[in-house]
């Protein structure tokens, strides 16, 4: 039984004695496998989809598979937006009515009904009010010191009622076939949305381990009193992650609501919980300073995964009612076993 | 801004143990509230009459019952997402229990047990396996609403016998929920105003460990904590397929979302600690006076939902920018 | 030390780096600082004390520019440096310790030590984690700590002493002219701090000027070039340490000589100790909490101090816990005057009469925002109630009892336990337990970070209840302290007793012997 992998060759090292060497006996490379959270959820997701497949092998087609990562893409790329807000100790929980409003707006501007404005200008515009809307959480979070759950929810509720009232109550039809292209098109057979998620997701990585800013973020959630005196500026920080993930959800209302061929005014409703879930899933810690990118793709996964396993399942079309619940278990049985887990590391 | 030292020295004996925690955002709540009825009287004269009120008072009592768990659970800087499924839960166990021939009293025992059963989940999960209280309940939140959708296979039960439906109706000239609203209240007020238990809870909100260090047993307190939320999810539920008439799985959707903006509204603070059940009041209060105004005035159900949400912004910003700058 | 004589001489014409000009800073009314003046000069070790709420701390901050003082300047080289600014600080070299939060947590090494000023490639977009990692091996070598740890592991997981080498890694990687340091060996064992002092005089001979704050006299006059003392904000002394005496020292601090007694307290042994009774009132047999410690059995009786020494990590403060309930234990047992503790819950504990004042009194001890009056009645409210509610009468007559017998200083019971000083909180944490009228007493690091006339007060009380009949058990880095105050030393290591030392035969080098792991120091005996 070794000790944990460096200190264990050191176990009276003569300058400073090493608190945390003495008294640890699970093996160190199984402890370390088990701290990063992302395996665990990988083996989940790697049970989850060998379970399905032996199953019914029809899960594996290609068609299918795409179509998951397609479903997933929006979250994908919201979470990864969402995991900096969450690893700086804040929560954005208005990203699906964020969604919802710009969808709205989209339809609005685009739909050969309604402005039927020109697609690209559209989009930036779509971009724009993301990005403002995630300006005005960080500016209240970050300036204004009111704190980040009661200014999303608050978001949460007046972004849907302003959805609604631009909506009033109907359904946008007509959506012009170049705005449809980029939830429907491929490049190179490859979706766009799957392509648009893959490079945010691989920009959000790079963001998040290899620039100053990154390390950064991670810093003000770990400490912000420490961050402070490092001469960081946590609220110009937290002013970006909000910012950032306005944007994000842009991009991710752009590339998954234009999939349908009419836009619901309830669309978003409920993603936000989704993604949050998915993010704490993923192995981010909600009191900041924890989470990766990759563990929140891969809880986007997991999560997608699950909703989609039922049907392939092939139980019946009452077991439908059942997702929910069954989403529900699974996300409290992931709590429970990563915290179990969690206990024996600590 | 009243400086905190310059209060204890005028108010020595009301102010003995606790400072600080001044008045203010009550007096912002009272403001308010007087303010939009004077212009509501004004406006829709109608509107502000006691028999309008009682009427439109029908729809305050659920957010209202729900809000004074909601209130204590906040103040030890915990969250329950899961009340408005359990309401959903509840409501569908009521309604199928009843629909297979359970006497209704029956029906609304197996209810209340689902609650309890809910809020004892929900306890266990915080307070035993320590995982923090907005996960738990983002979870639940999914499984209890599942769980209805699953069990009531999406279907909606209603004729309920008028014997239960009378239980929203009035008992001399005063609204039954209104009655147990106010009774709850009070019980609530004086249990954490005036016992240990009460003190315990705002010391958990700040610090904890500091409180099971001082031998307090914050596992039992938050264990019963949540599960008065269930009980309380159960009730409303019961209160909610007798006003309606109606029990299916969608019942008090978005309803957490209601009650935390009425609380939080009502002053108490989201990191712990503070807050009153009288804020919580005028909180619930000012939400139901607002919807019920801008329905009335607008006819128009979906502006509420702005103005709610800019509210919840406005006030809690409010109140910082009003309450002095803590040391820096 | 003829090096050190020699220095000092030599500073008498030396340059200085640093001059601090009439530095004005109030909070809210109160004067944190009132025209405070020194000087700093290049290559020497100065020290600067004054008790709780002298203006330390406060020059410190306005030092690292997380604080702008209100009136005043601070020239580096003879320039006016910019306040209230982390930057300009920063580049002025000037880097500070901090006591406690050192570090972040979740961050790598490598993070810590870079994060404000991350070494960039392709225009600044991008890190470059290849001359992080290589400068960083360079800085660990230099502080002689290259292989002990993995500059890759969060800095969460390493030890309190190796924090504070991230920190001052982070300190030399900015080429800091001057090194501010708070308290740093308060939570470091005897073998560590002196791992620590090398380091400093290392940094001394290298031209560095260090500002080292510290309430343990004996490293002040260890360590230190010249002295400065600060009392209520105002400067009271520079000296040289040579002109210096303890005495001295202590009187210019506390702006008083301390009564013949506190001094005693303080300084030598208890003259008159207890006449332990025959009552083991505290008793372990063979109580183990597996992986942390093993097969601890002692006792306590009635009106004996008995002391626990040990390093950092030996397992002091988890027997402490587990005898609270605050843990379970593995295997044996916990008497209480000769009956089974029974239970594991601190209402347990409590019920039986045990009383903890638990190591971190800001995190365990007391509810800081909340009030004095409140944090005093937190463990024995229910016994304050009538009719199941709160008796406000009752509860004023007890806080005010509790106030007077402790001797707090607090504008009123309404105020926040965080506004009062370090002493003043540890009496509040001492007096909440009190209130529960315990018959065991266990105090952990009762007067760590607690100024020296406080300090002088806690003992004077830990004596007066020992008298009165209290069984306590004393754990404590600060040796002098357990020297003086204990009737016997219980000494553990690696989470074991290593040995039981009698009053009489005790002195600093028998416990250290016992404390410090055998390869180390081949003459120590060992114990079962």
């Amino acid at each position: 039984m070794t000790t944990g992998t460096t200190t264990s060759a050191h176990p009276q090292s003569p300058g400073i004695a090493t608190r945390t060497s003495s008294s640890k006996s699970i093996p160190g490379l199984a402890r370390s496998l088990l701290a990063q959270r992302e395996w665990g959820v990988a083996v989940l997701l790697a049970l989850t989809v060998t379970a399905v497949a032996i199953v019914n092998p029809a899960f594996l087609q290609p068609a299918n598979l795409r179509d998951v990562l397609v479903n997933n893409a929006p979250f994908a790329i919201i979470a990864a937006g969402v995991t900096f807000v969450i690893v700086t100790a804040e929560i954005d929980i208005s990203v699906g009515s964020l969604a919802g409003l710009l969808s709205a707006v989209m339809g609005l501007l685009t739909s050969r009904d309604y402005a039927h404005l020109n697609v690209a200008l559209a989009c930036l515009i779509v971009l724009a009010i993301g990005t403002f809307v995630g300006a005005i959480n960080g500016v209240l979070v970050a300036y204004c010191r009111v704190p980040s759950i009661i200014v999303t929810l608050g978001m949460l509720t007046a972004l849907r009622g302003a959805t609604e009232l631009l909506m009033a109550g109907k359904w946008i039809q007509n959506l012009p076939d170049s705005l449809r292209f980029l939830g429907t098109g491929s490049i190179a057979g490859v979706p766009v949305s799957i392509l648009t998620a893959a490079a945010l997701i691989i920009a959000s990585m790079i963001l998040a381990t290899r620039t100053p800013l990154g390390r950064r973020i991670y810093a003000v959630g770990s400490n912000v009193h420490a961050a402070r005196l490092a001469g960081l500026s946590p609220r110009r920080i937290k002013l970006f992650v909000f910012t950032f993930t306005g944007f994000l959800v842009g991009v991710a209302t752009l590339v998954g609501v234009t999939k349908f061929s009419t836009i619901d005014p309830a669309i978003g409703k409920n993603w936000e919980l989704f993604v949050v879930t998915a993010v704490v899933v993923g192995g981010a810690s909600i009191s900041g300073g924890k989470g990766t990118i990759i563990g929140t793709v891969l809880g986007v996964l997991l999560l997608g995964i699950v909703g989609t396993v039922l049907t392939f399942l092939k139980l019946g079309d009452r077991l439908t009612y059942w997702e929910r619940a069954i989403q529900g278990a699974f996300i409290l049985l992931a709590v429970l076993a990563d915290h179990l887990g969690g206990k024996r590391e600590k | 801004m009243t400086d905190a030292s310059d209060d204890t020295l005028a108010a020595p004996r009301r102010r003995f143990l606790e400072n600080g925690f001044l008045f203010w955002h009550e007096f912002v709540l009272v403001a308010l509230l007087a303010g939009l009825l004077i212009y509501a009287a004004r406006v829709e004269p109608v509107f502000t009459r006691t028999k309008t009120q009682l009427n439109l008072s029908t729809h305050i009592w659920e957010l209202a019952i729900l809000a004074l768990p909601m209130t204590l659970i906040i103040i030890t800087s915990g969250i329950d997402l899961s009340v408005g499924s359990t309401m959903a839960l509840c409501a569908v166990v009521l309604g199928m229990s009843f629909r297979a021939g359970t006497p209704i009293a029956l029906a609304c025992v197996f209810a209340a047990i689902t609650g309890l059963g809910c809020g004892v989940l929900n306890g266990i999960f915080i307070a035993c396996v320590r995982v923090h209280p907005l996960i738990v309940t983002l979870a639940t939140l999914s499984a209890y609403r599942g769980l209805a959708e699953g069990i009531s296979h999406g279907e909606a039960i209603s004729r309920f016998p008028p014997a239960f439906t009378q239980i929203s109706g009035n008992l001399a000239g005063l609204p039954i929920p209104g009655l147990l609203f106010a009774l709850f209240a009070l019980v609530t007020a004086i249990a954490l105003g005036k016992t240990p238990t009460g003190r315990a809870i705002y010391a958990m909100g700040f610090n904890e460990t500091a409180c099971r260090f001082s031998g307090i047993a914050t596992n039992k307190i938050k264990l019963i904590l949540y599960t008065l939320a269930g009980l309380a999810a159960s009730l409303t539920a019961i209160l909610f397929a007798a006003r309606r008439n109606t029990a299916n799985a969608a019942v008090g959707d978005g309803m957490e979302l209601d009650v935390i903006t009425a609380v939080v509204l009502g002053g108490t603070s989201i990191f712990g600690g503070r807050g009153r059940v009288i804020g919580t009041i005028l909180g619930v209060l000012l939400i139901h006076e607002t919807r019920e105004f801008v329905s009335w005035h607008w006819q128009n159900d979906v502006l509420i939902q702005v103005v709610v949400g800019v509210l919840l912004i406005l006030s809690v910003l409010l109140n910082t920018l009003l309450t002095p700058r803590g040391r820096e | 030390m003829p090096r050190a004589v020699s220095r000092r001489t030599l500073l008498m014409t030396s340059d200085t780096f640093i001059q601090i000009r009439d530095i004005h800073k109030s909070y809210g009314g109160v004067h944190a600082l009132s025209g405070v003046s020194m000087d700093i000069a290049r290559g020497e070790v100065h020290a600067l004390c004054g008790e709780n709420g002298a203006g330390k701390s406060t020059l410190i901050k306005i030092l690292s520019g997380s604080v702008t003082p209100d009136r005043g300047d601070v020239l580096v080289n003879g320039a006016a440096m910019r306040l209230g600014d982390v930057r300009a600080s920063e580049a002025a070299g000037i880097a500070v310790i901090h006591q406690e939060s050192v570090a972040f947590g979740h961050l790598s090494t490598f993070d810590n030590i870079y994060v404000g000023r991350e070494p960039k490639k392709l225009g600044g977009l991008l890190l470059d984690r290849a001359a992080m990692r290589s400068q960083t091996r360079a800085l660990l070598q230099r502080l002689g700590e290259a292989d002990a740890f993995d500059p890759v592991r969060p800095v969460s997981e390493l030890s309190v002493a190796q924090r504070q080498m991230v920190g001052m890694a982070r300190a030399l990687s900015q080429d800091c002219r001057l090194l501010v340091m708070d308290e740093p060996t308060a939570s470091l064992s005897e073998r560590e701090t002196r791992v620590l002092f090398n380091l400093i005089r290392q940094f001394r001979k290298d031209g560095v000027a260090v500002l080292y704050v510290s309430h343990r006299l004996d490293e002040i006059f260890e360590l230190s070039d010249r002295v400065t003392v600060f009392r209520d904000g105002k400067h009271v002394s520079t000296e040289p340490i040579a002109g210096m005496t303890k005495e001295k020292l202590i009187h210019c601090m506390v702006g008083r000589e301390l009564l013949a007694t506190d001094q005693e307290t303080s300084f030598s042994r208890r003259v008159h100790p207890a006449r332990p009774s025959d009552v083991p009132l505290l008793q372990l047999k063979n109580l183990t909490r597996a992986g942390v410690f093993q097969n601890v059995s002692f006792e306590v009786r009635a009106g004996e101090i008995v002391g626990m020494a040990g390093l950092v990590g030996a397992g002091r403060s988890e027997v402490a816990r587990v005898i609270f309930g605050a843990d379970p234990a593995d295997a044996g047992q916990v008497f209480i005057a000769g009956e089974p503790l029974g239970g594991n819950s601190i209402d347990q504990a409590m019920r039986r009469g045990i009383a903890m004042v638990p190591e971190d009194r800001q995190h365990l001890g007391l509810v800081l925002p909340m009030s004095v009056g409140t944090n005093l009645t937190l463990p024995i409210l229910r016994r304050l109630t009538r009719f199941g509610l709160t008796s406000s009468k009752r509860e004023r007559q007890e806080v005010e009892k509790l106030i007077k017998a402790l001797g707090v200083k607090a504008a009123s019971p309404a105020v926040p336990a965080e506004t009062l000083s370090g002493g003043n909180q540890q009496k509040l944490v001492i007096g909440k337990w009190l209130a529960t009228r315990p018959r065991v007493l266990i105090l952990d690091e009762p007067t760590r970070g607690v100024d020296v006339g406080a300090k002088a007060e806690v003992h004077k009380l830990i004596r007066q209840l020992a008298e009165e009949g209290m069984a306590t058990l004393l754990i404590s880095s600060d040796l002098p302290e357990v020297l003086a105050m204990s009737d016997r030393i219980l000494v553990m290591r690696a989470g074991m007793i290593s040995g039981e030392i009698s009053r009489e035969e005790a002195t600093q080098e028998k416990v250290l012997s016992l404390a410090i792991p055998a390869s180390s120091s081949p003459g120590a005996e060992v114990a079962a």
